[in-house]
């Protein structure tokens, strides 16, 4: 047979037309795929089947934002899901349940999702979808609604005669800067899927988070005083609620994710497309959170693997093994808040016996800034 | 408009806005609360002992010179009884530190404090400008850092003293942690936020009592007391990663003022986490830049401009590494999940010995010590550059200057309105 002639063969399987370049080589879509399931197939292979077929199957937990990152992370899984049954014999080693918090009961997006979320229970039916308001919050976590009024502090007076939506608005209004607001948001975020993944008996949270968006999260943590707790807001490791935290796409920046997305045809019904950041923005009006994404992104063009090593460096921390109480609003370790924590030494005194972290304490309304 | 009263006292008109919380203060509150949290931050710590001997670092700059002043101040208020002295290190860098030394002269004398000069040409037999001239531009920093460390251990041992005080800030401090965690450097992220860094490297401690004071408060503390100080930075560039640190944390300022503060306790909660095995020794992780023992933070120019260098040749070295691993990882997949148990595992670490160096008898963990091995490479090469070299590198140094000064105009005249800004409330 005749050798095809190719322009610019793909460099694994030598004989299709390369489509994408990744990590400085040239792959066909196949090939690509590959590439990146095996990163993803690598962080799933802990999963094992039971030794026991009938023992329960792992039960894991997907949030879905619609964004690439996540979007693209339920195709991979379900590809392997697909993969364990096409064997012989073999079976499931886990269950996935996917959770989407309702985009529009969330900050500043208002753009419809219904047909989304339609689209793709249709194209991956397999798995277990629900979907919850942000604001049910003050049911999933029952004494959300005191964490809250003690956190505001007397300036905030919660009216339980509301709706909870109004309830939950009220409260993040209260807090004043870009980002506080921010960081207030993906605590409490953060708080509602751990404390779904509880309620529905999931053991694990699979977060989406690419690696990209995890070395912006780590910095992002360290400048907001929220160091300690990036052993399992970056790393993978057990949150402060008992359940385990891994993040699959570690190994992948968002780029190639946005590769991904481009060879999955499919995929364009259900990610709803991010809004491109404008560059017409004053570094002091961004929240700390966007000005790390931002840094990542700019550096990664250039240095993409340094950033990379930021999330890897933040993944070789040891879990705080000290018996310490937790936060009330992010569920970290409170640890020693006196220390320092005041930026003047009459607020170190009150801030004695917080119930919050430092960083929360950051985040609280009456520091205003 | 009425003139705003101070947030601390009521009484006295605010005059300064605070840059750690945008507090609005009067001169003499302003004063006192700087004072007392650098007092808090030195009993908090048990940082001396009564009748202890320390010798102030200084560089004639303002952290040095701040510290100076507010250490003899706080001595006598609250009786710690301390023996201080000034220890300077003249690099030989014309233009830069020779002036500086002048205003450290000038400083003995306005403080009593007895002074002692260490110099890198008598002590190494180069001066840092011949450095340059030699090595170049890039990685100067290194010879000078490891250069600075020992001289001043050994200025202290001529004086005696055991414990060396240094003027690094909370800016410094944070810049060193968001650098460490770039450069993906674990065992100084354990050690670069601490306060004392007594290692077994030297019997002589090093402490920075600053560490939680903002770079900005230090300047206004200078100005306020109107403290004699030398302004100008050194004239040689950060390294890539440094700058890249710096450039990143004054835009966090912007947004949040609290947040230098905020790298500084995340840095120290996060060296609790390092593990052990990583943090006891000084190689655990990759670096490429190599140099810079610890936080060396008060040095290079405030610009953050540089060649990005180190960061360029990090970045091919991990991508070295990733091609290399994944030729790895596609031999070793038939086996299974015994690749699981790698990472946990652990490597066996070979623990640093500390010994003497054969030429100069500081202590270190080679043979020779870094110092003496750096002199070994520049001696080598110092015949071939008599005198073409060092004419060439005339005219590059003196054009550079030129541009440092134009640099330095508009810098001053940027700093003066920003000045008026604050101060006017």
């Amino acid at each position: 047979m005749p050798a095809k002639e190719l322009d610019s063969p793909c460099m694994d399987c030598k004989d299709t037309e390369s489509v994408l370049t990744v990590r400085r080589r040239q792959l066909c879509g196949a090939c690509f795929k590959r590439f990146v399931s095996y990163k993803v197939f690598r962080r799933m292979e802990k999963y094992k089947p039971p030794r026991n077929p009938q023992d329960p199957r792992h039960q894991l937990l997907l949030p879905l934002s619609f964004g690439v990152s996540s979007s693209v992370l339920l195709r991979m899984l379900d590809a392997e899901l697909e993969r364990q049954r096409s064997k012989n014999f073999a079976r499931n080693t886990f269950d996935l349940h996917v959770l989407v918090i309702e985009p529009s009961t969330m900050a500043g997006s208002s753009v419809p999702y219904d047909r989304n979320y339609e689209a793709v229970q249709k194209i991956f039916p397999q798995h277990t979808y629900s979907q919850v308001p942000f604001h049910s919050i003050f049911e999933y976590v029952p004494d959300m609604n005191e964490i809250m009024r003690e956190y505001t502090g007397p300036q905030f007076t919660d009216d339980s005669s509301r709706s909870n939506a109004e309830r939950l608005a009220a409260f993040r209004a209260a807090i004043s800067t870009a980002t506080s607001a921010t960081d207030v948001d993906s605590v409490l975020l953060t708080r509602l899927v751990a404390a779904f993944a509880k309620q529905s008996g999931c053991e694990t949270v699979l977060w989406g988070d690419s690696d990209s968006r995890l070395a912006a999260k780590a910095l992002a943590g360290v400048a907001k005083g929220r160091g300690a707790s990036l052993t399992w807001r970056v790393s993978d490791g057990v949150s402060p609620w008992g359940l385990q935290f891994d993040f699959p796409l570690r190994d992948l920046y968002k780029a190639e994710l946005i590769q991904y997305e481009s060879v999955c045809p499919e995929l364009a019904e259900i990610i709803i497309p991010d809004e491109p950041p404008s560059d017409n923005v004053l570094t002091k009006n961004l929240s700390i959170d966007e000005l790390m994404m931002r840094y990542v992104e700019t550096q990664g063009a250039k240095y993409p693997g340094v950033m990379a090593n930021v999330a890897r460096t933040v993944n070789k921390l040891e879990t705080s093994n000290s018996g310490n109480a937790s936060c009330g609003l992010c569920g970290g370790l409170v640890g020693n808040v006196k220390r320092n924590s005041g930026v003047t030494v009459s607020s170190q005194a009150e801030s004695s016996g917080s119930p919050f972290c430092y960083g929360c304490m950051r985040s609280r309304p009456e520091i205003n800034c | 408009m009425a003139p705003t009263a101070c947030f601390n006292c009521q009484q006295a008109r605010a005059v300064i806005i605070r840059p750690k919380n945008r507090h609005k203060l009067c001169r003499a509150c302003f004063l006192a609360i700087f004072e007392t949290e650098v007092h808090e931050t030195i009993t908090g710590t048990n940082l001396f002992y009564p009748g202890e001997r320390v010798a102030i670092g200084a560089s004639g700059g303002k952290d040095s010179t701040v510290l100076a002043a507010v250490l003899k101040t706080l001595n006598e208020r609250y009786n710690y009884g301390l023996d201080l002295c000034l220890l300077s290190i003249d690099e030989g860098i014309r233009g830069y530190r020779d002036d500086s030394l002048e205003t450290v002269k000038r400083n003995a004398v306005q403080y009593e404090m007895p002074l002692e000069i260490v110099g890198y040409g008598e002590l190494y037999g180069w001066t840092m400008d011949q450095v340059v001239e030699q090595v170049g531009k890039k990685g100067n920093c290194t010879y000078c850092g490891v250069f600075r460390r020992q001289a001043l251990d050994r200025g202290a041992a001529r004086l005696g003293i055991k414990h060396v005080v240094t003027g690094h800030n909370a800016d410094d401090v944070a810049e060193t942690v968001m650098m460490n965690l770039l450069r993906g450097d674990l065992p100084r992220l354990s050690r670069g936020t601490k306060i004392v860094t007594d290692s077994d490297a030297s019997d002589i401690k090093r402490s920075k009592p600053l560490k939680y004071a903002y770079e900005k408060e230090i300047v206004l503390y200078a100005h306020h007391r109107q403290l004699d100080y030398f302004s100008t930075e050194c004239i040689y560039s950060p390294e890539a990663f440094r700058g890249s640190a710096r450039t990143l944390i004054k835009d966090l300022e912007k947004i949040r003022p609290s947040s230098i503060l905020d790298i500084v306790k995340s840095g120290e909660d996060m060296a609790a986490l390092v593990p052990r095995n990583v943090s006891q020794n000084g190689k655990g992780s990759q670096r490429v830049a190599a140099g810079e023992d610890e936080a060396t933070g008060g040095c290079g120019s405030q610009n953050g401009r540089s060649s990005g260098g180190e960061m360029a040749a990090m970045e091919q070295q991990l991508n070295e590494n990733e091609t290399a691993e994944s030729h790895e990882t596609e031999i070793r997949l038939p086996a299974g999940p015994t690749s699981q148990k790698l990472p946990k595992g652990g490597k066996v670490i070979k623990k640093q010995t500390m010994g003497h160096c054969e030429r100069c008898g500081y202590i270190s963990s080679q043979r020779i010590c870094k110092a003496c091995t750096l002199l070994d490479g520049l001696n080598r090469n110092r015949p071939k550059t008599a005198i073409e070299v060092s004419v060439g590198m005339e005219d590059e140094e003196s054009s550079t200057t030129l541009m440092r000064q134009m640099e330095r105009t508009q810098l001053t005249s940027a700093e003066m309105l920003k000045k008026n800004e604050d101060e006017h409330v």
